[in-house]
């Protein structure tokens, strides 16, 4: 026991390094002779060694899934919230698609509801039937495409014939050289608008190398 | 505070369940330590730090985000325990058999696949040893105790999550201190 309850005071301000450097000093000098404090403050040294000594237990393995588990359950609209807060590509992605099938089935019907043609050779357009003539005895070199209206075929196609928003009509098969292509349903129409638009890339692209290399 | 944990906690504060395990991922482990040495038993050390971070995530609105977490974490955890001790029934020990089964003493209850070796055996029983001393320290000097030796706390920190004055706070770790010499030195 150290020998005044003043010293165990001046052993706890040692031990929690709140002495100036004078009080240490004068500390110093009473443990070399007070073998009662010296062998008190040597105890509770061996104290805090022992009590720091305890090892960390670590939580069990399951521990945070079983609180998880006890969490309240959020609603999933809430789930999805935090999902799409996350992963923000997922809303750029869904708002590009959004844009583009709008934009194309707004295209599907076209401008206004006027028969559209393309391409070369004797045709007649009868409006009052929607109906694209290509009358007997006729001879149409390369393709066409009719929007907004059937086709009927009495003469002759050497080439492909595509109809959107409508139907083909014809005598006989052999007619048409080429192949015949009927769209009317959205995704047709924009499996078809992906497919041009994707050749024109690529068509732009060769051109573009072809030029490139005749500069060089 | 950590940029990571605070990050962590505003994702939390949205309502963000997941982001909540990413937090326990860090804490569950002290706040497990500090629970486990305040009540000296490994279920009741598991109920209660449960229930520390359930509290802690209904009432996380109330956490000021410009003061420590852990502070506050520890803080919920500290005092569950001392409610916990002043409802427990008398002490239990590791030889009482589990309640509902013919021979199982909670001894059993760690997990051991493999024989221990004789050094391990002995520095296991250094470990009881050690908590048993502490458990026999009164709760107020025991959650002091812990706090500074087994975390490793500043006084100012301890006093925070005990909301006691830092003056208070010393005192009882004096007196935890010499409590524990007391009982120590002869060792």
């Amino acid at each position: 026991m150290a020998c005044s309850k003043e010293n165990i005071v001046l052993i706890h301000k040692y031990l929690d390094n709140e002495m100036t450097l004078l009080e240490i000093k004068q500390f110093q000098q009473h443990i070399n002779k007070c073998s009662d404090c010296e062998k008190h403050l040597q105890e509770l040294r061996k104290t805090e060694a022992i009590t720091q000594s305890a090892s960390h237990v670590k939580a069990p393995s399951n521990f945070t899934e079983n609180v998880m588990g006890k969490l309240p359950k959020q609603p999933a609209s809430q789930k999805w919230k935090h999902r799409l807060r996350k992963h923000p590509f997922m809303i750029t992605a869904a708002t590009f698609f959004l844009v583009f099938i709008i934009s194309l089935s707004s295209a599907f019907g076209g401008d206004g509801n006027d028969i559209v043609v393309k391409g070369d050779g004797h045709f007649i357009v009868d409006e009052q039937r929607g109906v694209v003539v290509i009358p007997e005895g006729e001879h149409i070199s390369g393709d066409l495409i009719v929007r907004n209206g059937d086709i009927e075929i009495a003469g002759e196609v050497t080439g492909s014939i595509t109809v959107i928003n409508g139907e083909h009509l014809m005598a006989s098969a052999d007619q048409v050289s080429g192949e015949i292509e009927e769209i009317n349903q959205v995704m047709d129409w924009l499996w078809y608008e992906t497919k041009a638009f994707l050749s024109e890339v690529v068509a732009f692209m060769s051109t573009e190398n072809e030029e490139n290399e005749e500069n060089n | 505070m950590d940029i990571v944990v605070k990050k962590i906690i505003l994702e939390v504060k949205k309502g963000n369940q997941e982001a909540f395990s990413e937090l326990m991922d860090i804490y569950k482990d002290k706040v497990y330590h500090i629970v486990y040495r305040m009540l000296g038993n490994v279920h009741e050390a598991q109920d209660v730090s449960q229930e520390a971070f359930l509290r802690a995530f209904m009432n996380i609105d109330s956490y000021d985000t410009n003061r420590k977490f852990s502070t506050w974490l520890f803080r919920i955890a500290t005092n569950l325990a001392i409610d916990r001790l002043r409802k427990k029934k008398p002490n239990f020990h590791l030889e009482d058999q589990v309640a509902g089964t013919e021979d199982l003493t909670y001894y059993s209850q760690f997990s051991s696949d493999e024989e221990l070796p004789e050094d391990q055996v002995v520095q296991w029983e250094m470990q009881e040893w050690v908590q048993e001393e502490i458990m026999q320290l009164p709760p107020k000097y025991r959650s002091a105790i812990i706090l500074k030796y087994l975390e490793d706390l500043s006084l100012k920190e301890i006093g925070e999550i005990l909301n006691l004055p830092v003056a208070t706070v010393k005192t009882r770790i004096h007196r935890g201190r010499e409590a524990l010499r007391k009982r120590l030195r002869h060792s």
